[in-house]
Order: structure tokens, then sequence, then C-alpha cells
């Protein structure tokens, strides 16, 4: 269990033994976590394994079957209207209202909401490449889920929330999303993000908490995580060669050898491997593949539950 | 089989509705036999023309023939007509709306192919409906022990068949050359309004009649089937016109450009979309209609109410007066002798005095109705609707208590209901005046208000349900549902002793049962009904805030 310690004064959430039940299968089970201030906080998971549960339950749209959590020292139920003053929120698979416009949905939100700095939307809008002035029903997938993402940024809040944030939206613009999280934590403000994508999290997030099937497994740093990530080789080398040449070396998995193309599982020291192959062989090409999130669950967080 | 996967799809979408429907008029029909054979029907031989006309009773007036007049005759044919015009706006054109349609048609299939499986759909429902319709009847009256020998049940059964699939294609043909399924639903919707008053008013006006023959409503009814059986010249003409419609459907859908998934653009999107225009109106449109969450609900529902008042004010209202006055003086003697029974039925009323008229007309059924119509959609919309459409989420991240958003929509949904009202009261004060009929103003205003009021408890139930459970089809069917039930119960105590007894619980009891038209304002009645809506209401606020905002409708 990966809870990392973080006094009150700067933890911007916190949760404890947070606890949803769904019926069978379904919630989330004794959560544990703190989120420090100021980090871009990543949550990963596969589909369906409690991200957004989690997320809902902060922002008091469901109640915990039991446990409690706070968001910047406030209780996410009793104090629910006084933290939502302090956040931004892109909820997952995001809905708006058809018949307004970008801008007319913004207004609308800014209205409930007080006190938005309009230049400052503009200049969420021009980074984005988003127009404000079509009806969102009007709007693809991308293009509504940017006026989403503006909503939430544009109060400046101290704790942005987004689910999924980066569904629907092209490679270009993710990168200037991404870009523009990385300066909502170096202004000290807090980022809690949920993906069910390794890669996304790694460019952006500072720790990274794993949840599956509702439970926390897992509450790590990125670099202790890459450091873990395991890999997929493949070499190319100049002669045929035996799987027995890479089996028994430290961190290789699931050695396949076919010819002179051998492939295998790896998270250990790179140069130990590539040391073993070129004492034996030369080394024609090689080709490394970053493993995905349900491979890393499988071998660093299974294993031992016996699931 | 390209045919059997659409229709196959469009049918299930589709038969729960049609259905429902079968077994209401069913149930309205076993009703209105058991009523109409305890009472006696001597009188129905002097009944004013407008009203065996509007209505469809024949002039051979019998228990059988005015059960069946009444169901097949208006209210069934006017219930399928609806219900074929529905299916037809959304074969074509609702796909395209959802989005659809373009998935539909990547298949190997034309369109032509597509619009004729939505057709044949159609045709085929309507035909089992009227069947489900048409099954019971004969065994209804053995079991009432009412003769119907003497009726042409299957030529009406057949006529109204014809009639509903005129209007499912006209729907279908508008719907499939326009791709704007709200067009088609109000174009069809109009025409079969417009032709079923049109078909039961203008004979009354002298030198008028023939122009009745221009409406399609003619065609089914205009020949009175059930006492005359099979007219088939009539049914020739609404087939043809029908085929006619079905050909334009498919050479309109051929020719024109698929739409894609959108949303209905209003004649004020036009002209914000002028760049000129669109800073100066668009700031005050637009920031208006979004400054905060009622006047957004306001804005949301608008032609929702414009059209409810404006039928209220016009149609139930203005008309009526001037109506009244034309008709002759020995029609409203005969009014006199019209069934208490009967007449308790549609809401009571004296009909040989305006207040009763009106009484009878307006406020006994359509008003009430006009009020809680409103209501009801803008109490499930309010809380279940903005969760089915996954708004809610971003709606309630912004720093406010869910209270205020119950009391916001509560607010519209009260501000709704007092239009409606208020649209009813200057209808009929208008018409009272334009027909010299006297009335007095202020019973008028008494009677509207608590009309608004009766209509509000339902309103308020809807927005109970909608914040409790989140599910609109709860909220609408709930509201609904109740009021049709209370309805009754108050429309039959009047004729049953056994039930007056539980009157009471009825919203309705405390509505017209003191006849407010003529006796003025009832304020005990209206603190009731007052008071049953606020504690609805504030039912409401801890209802939702307790629970879990749902992630799916």
């Amino acid at each position: 269990m990966g809870t990392t310690s973080g006094g009150p004064a700067n933890t911007a959430i916190h949760m404890e033994g947070l606890t949803k039940n769904y019926g069978k299968n379904r919630g989330i089970k004794d959560v544990n976590l703190d989120v420090h201030e100021g980090e871009v906080f990543g949550f990963l998971g596969p589909n369906g394994a409690g991200k957004s549960t989690t997320i809902r339950t902060l922002l008091d749209e469901i109640r915990p079957t039991s446990g409690t959590a706070t968001i910047l020292g406030f209780d996410t139920h009793k104090d629910a209207v006084a933290i939502r003053r302090h956040i931004g929120y892109l909820p997952a698979d995001l809905a708006l209202y058809p018949n307004l416009t970008g801008m007319d949905t913004l207004t609308y939100f800014a209205n409930l909401r007080g006190g938005v700095d309009w230049s400052y939307v503009d200049v969420l809008a021009d980074r984005l490449n988003c127009d404000l002035s079509k009806k969102v029903g009007d709007l693809s997938t991308g293009n509504r889920q940017k006026v989403g993402a503006i909503q939430a940024f544009m109060n400046r809040p101290d704790l942005l929330v987004m689910d999924e944030p980066t569904s629907g939206l092209d490679p270009l613009v993710q990168n200037e999303f991404q870009a523009m999280l990385r300066e909502v934590s170096a202004g000290g403000r807090t980022v809690f993000l949920s993906s069910h994508t390794l890669s996304e999290v790694q460019r952006v997030a500072d720790r990274v908490g794993i949840i599956r099937d509702g439970v926390l497994v897992t509450v790590e740093s990125i670099s202790e995580l890459r450091s873990k990530a395991m890999r997929q080789v493949e070499f190319v080398l100049d002669a045929p060669a035996e799987a027995t040449v890479f089996e028994g070396l430290p961190g290789v998995r699931n050695v396949v050898a076919r010819d002179k193309h051998v492939a295998m599982s790896f998270d250990g020291e790179m140069g130990l491997l590539l040391k073993a192959a070129t004492d034996r062989f030369g080394v024609v090409d090689i080709r490394t593949d970053e493993a995905d999130l349900e491979e890393i669950f499988l071998t660093y967080y299974d294993a031992g539950e016996g699931k | 089989m390209a045919f059997a996967n659409v229709f196959i799809r469009t049918s299930r979408d589709r038969w729960r509705g049609w259905a429902i429907s079968a077994a209401s008029l069913t149930a309205l029909l076993l009703f209105s036999m058991s009523v109409y054979r305890d009472i006696d029907l001597t009188v129905y031989a002097q009944l004013p023309e407008a009203w065996t006309s509007l209505f469809g009773i024949g002039e051979n007036v019998d228990v059988g023939g005015l059960a069946v007049g009444n169901i097949f005759g208006s209210m069934g044919a006017l219930v399928l007509a609806a219900m074929a015009l529905v299916m037809g706006s959304a074969s074509i054109a609702g796909e395209e709306r959802n989005g659809t349609m373009s998935v539909l048609l990547t298949n190997p299939r034309s369109r032509t192919h597509v619009l004729l499986s939505k057709a044949i759909s159609l045709a085929l429902l309507t035909g089992a409906t009227v069947f489900l319709l048409w099954a019971p009847i004969h065994p209804i009256a053995a079991l009432l022990d009412v003769e119907i020998g003497g009726l042409y049940v299957e030529a009406i059964a057949l006529h109204l068949y014809v009639n509903a699939l005129f209007y499912g294609m006209l729907a279908l043909a508008i719907g499939a050359v326009t791709g704007n399924r709200d067009t088609a639903t109000g174009a069809t919707t109009g025409v079969l309004v417009l032709s079923f008053f049109a078909v039961g008013l203008l004979p009354l006006v002298e030198g008028m009649e023939d122009l009745q023959r221009l409406f399609p409503w003619y065609y089914f009814n205009g020949s009175e089937p059930i006492f005359n059986g099979v007219a088939w010249g009539h049914l020739l003409t609404l087939l043809a016109a029908s085929g006619a419609l079905l050909v334009v459907a498919i050479v309109g859908f051929n020719r024109r450009d698929l739409k894609g998934k959108s949303v209905g653009t209003t004649l004020l999107d036009r002209i914000r979309a002028n760049t000129l225009l669109n800073r100066l109106i668009g700031r005050l449109a637009g920031t208006a209609r979004v400054s905060s969450i009622w006047v957004k609900t306001v804005s949301d529902y608008q032609t929702l109410l414009l059209i409810t008042a404006a039928a209220m004010f016009l149609v139930m209202g203005v008309l009526l007066g001037p109506m009244y006055a034309s008709l002759p003086e020995e029609t409203r003697a005969a009014f006199d002798a019209f069934p208490e029974d009967m007449l308790a039925l549609f809401g009571g009323g004296d009909l040989s005095t305006p207040e009763g008229w009106y009484t009878l007309q307006t406020f006994g059924m359509m008003a009430p109705l006009s009020v809680i119509l409103v209501t009801v959609v803008i109490g499930a919309g309010a809380l279940a609707g903005e969760e089915s459409r996954r708004t809610m989420p971003l709606l309630l991240s912004n720093p406010i208590p869910r209270s205020r958003v119950v009391l916001e929509k509560a607010a519209t949904m009260i501000l709704f209901s007092i239009a409606v009202g208020f649209a009813t009261f200057a209808g009929v004060a208008l018409g009272s005046a334009l027909g010299g009929l006297g009335m007095s103003i202020g019973n008028i205003a008494a009677t509207a208000t608590l009309q608004a009021l009766v209509g509000l408890v339902f309103g308020s139930l809807s927005l109970a349900l909608s914040a409790g459970t989140g599910r609109t089809g709860v909220a609408i069917f709930g509201g609904a549902g109740t009021a049709l039930a209370f309805h009754l119960l108050t429309s039959l105590a009047n004729i049953s002793g056994a039930l007056s007894a539980v009157e009471w619980v009825s919203p309705f009891n405390y509505y017209l049962v003191s006849d407010p038209l003529i006796n003025g304002m009832d304020w005990g009645g209206a603190v009731v009904l007052a008071a049953l809506a606020f504690a609805l209401i504030g039912i409401s606020l801890p209802l939702f805030q307790r629970r879990d905002i749902r992630q799916r409708g």
C-alpha cells in the first residue's frame, strides 16, 4: 500500500478509508491517499477501475459508504460548496448544453461562479485553438472537450480535477494542454489528473497512484515507476541465437528466440543486457517498446496477491 | 433481408408506446361503455350539432355508438394519428438528428431501401395497434351487454387505420425532405389539429360546410363510417395522398445532403451568425439567457410555454366566447337537458350559461392539462433531465448548493404555471367580452388562479420524483399518471356516491368543485393547493440533497 505522508498544511487532497459500494465488483474500497499542493498527481487505472467513482465522491456528486476525504482542508461533503469555489472540474465523458455556444456555456458557469477574468478566457481559447462562437451541439468531440477544459481552467482554481481530459484531443492540442497543466503546478496550484494511459501521465505527473478493481494498488513517483517500467526488448543479431543465452539474466522474462530475432520482457539495467548480447553476437538492430499499463499491473501488482 | 433488419429494429424501439396507447384506449372504451350504459341517453337526440360533430357522435344515439364513436371517432383517432406522426418524423429526420442515420447508411443499403423499411414498419405497427384496439370491442360490448350490432365497427377501424397512416406518411415525407424532425412534427401536428377542429366546426357555420373537404380529417370521419360503413372514395383519397407523400419522401431523401448530428437553428441563431449584429444581439440575448439557472430554464422551455399559452389564449379562450354567442337559442336550451353525469366527466358545468360553457370546454380538462403539461415537463426535466443528459456534474461543480438548483428550477415552474394561467384568464376574459357574455372578470381570474395552482401541484410532484429518483420517466409518468388518476376520481365522485367519501384526497376537488366561475374565489381550496405544491417542492430539497447523482440517465 503506497500511502505517502504529507502534513495537512500542504495537502491538497486527503482521503481516508474512502469506500463506495455500488454492489458487486464496482466502486472503490478503502482508498487512502494524499495529494500534495503544487504537484500534478496522475491517477492511473484501466477502464472501470474506480477512477471516476473516486473523483465523483471527492466532488460530492456521490457520497462515500464509509471513510472521509478533505480538499484543501475542507470536508468534501459538509463543505462541498466552499470547496467548489477553489476547484476547476472536467468530468469524464463530458456533456454540455448543445443549444448554447461555447461562449454562452462559459458565461453561464461564470455567472454561477463569479469573478472570471475574460481576458484569460481569450488566452485559453487561443492556446487551445477553440472557436467559442459555435453551438456546442455542432462541435466535434475534441472541440467540445476544449470548451470543457477552458471552463475548468478559467477560474484559475487552486485545484484542477480532470477525469480523462485528453480524450478526443489531437496530439498537438494534447501537448499544449499538458503544458498548461505543468504551468498550473509551476504556479503552486495542484492538478489531479485521471487517465488510463501511462505515457500520458508520465509526461506531466510528478507522482502516480494506480487503482485497480477499486483498490489503490500503489503510489509512486514517476521516476520510481520509470525505473520499474518494464520494456519489451527485441534484438536482431548477426547469427541465430538460443533463448538460453538471455534467460537467467537479471530482469529478463519471457524470452522468445526465432532464428536471429530474440524478444523478451525486461526491467533491469540496460547496460548488462547489451553487454550479454554484444559479448556473443554482433547486434544488427535493437528495438525497445514501453510495456503497457496492463503488463505492469500483471508483472508487479498481481503476482503476490494471488488474485 | 434488409427490410427485415431495419424494420425489426424500428418496431422494437417503438412497440411499447403503441401497446400502451392501445391498452389505454381499450380501458377508456370499457370505462365509457359502462358509464354510458347507466345514464339516460334520450337527451342525446337533442344534442347540439357542435358537440356531436366535434366528438364524432352520430344521429342514431345509443350506448355503443357513443362509446365506440368517442374512442374511434375523436380520442383514439387523435392518439393514433399523433403516434404515427411522431414515428414518421423520427424515422428519417430523427435518426439524422441523433447522428445514427449516417451509421445506418454505411450498410450496403440504398436510402430508398431504408426509407421503405421505415414506411413499412410504420404501416405495420399502426395496423397492429388498430387491430389491438378493434379486437376487444365485441367482447367488451358482450360483457357489458351493450348492443353494437348496428354499428360498422370494422369500417371505422379501417378508416382509423388509413387516417393514422396518412399523418405518419405526412410527417415521414416532411422529415425526409427537410431532414428536420421538429419541422416534421410541428407541421404535421398543425395539420392534424387544424383539420380536426375545422371538420368539427365548419359544418356549424352557414355556407362554409363544403370547406371541410379541404381538410384530411373529412376523409376520415366526414362520412360517419361508424353508421354508414366504409366510404371507399374517401379512403382511396387518403391512400392516394399517402402514396404521393411516400414518393415525395423517396425523391426528397435521395436528392439532398445527409445532415450531420446537429442542433436546431433558431431565427436568433441566424441573426447572431451575422457578424455585424452578432456582438450587439449576442450580448443582449446570449448572455441574458445564461445569466442564471432559472433564466436559462425559462429559455430552454420557451417554445413549450409559448405554444401552450397561445393555444389556451386563442383556442380555449378567445375563440369559445363568440362561438357560444353564435349558438342558436334552441341549442342552448338543449344544453339544459344535458345529463349531469355525462358533464361531470368533462369537469362539470351547466351548459346553458356562458360560465358553464367555459367551465366545461376550457377549465374542465384543457386548462389544468395545459398547466400540468408545462410544469411536469419542467419538473421532470429540471433535475432528472440534466442528469440523463449528463450536464449535472458540471453544473454542480460550481460553488452553489444543490438546494439552489432545485429552487431556481422550481421558480421557473411556478412562473410558467402563472404564465399559462394568465394566458387562459386573458383569453377567456377577451372571449367573454367579444361574445358579449358578461362574465365576471374577477371570477375568471379566480378560476385561472386555481387552475395554475392545481397544475403546479402535479408539476411539483414531478419535481419531487425527479429529485428523489433522478429518473425522467418516473418523474413524467408519476406526475402525469397521478394527475390522470385524481382527475378520474373527482369526475367519478360526481357520479358515484361511493367515491364521494374519498374525493377530498384529490387536488382537483379544490379546483372546480366550488364552481369558481360563478361563485368566485375558493380561498380554502387555493390554500390547500398552494400548501400541497410548496410541501412537494420542500420535500424535493432534502431528497435531492441526500442522494447520489446518477451517472447515466
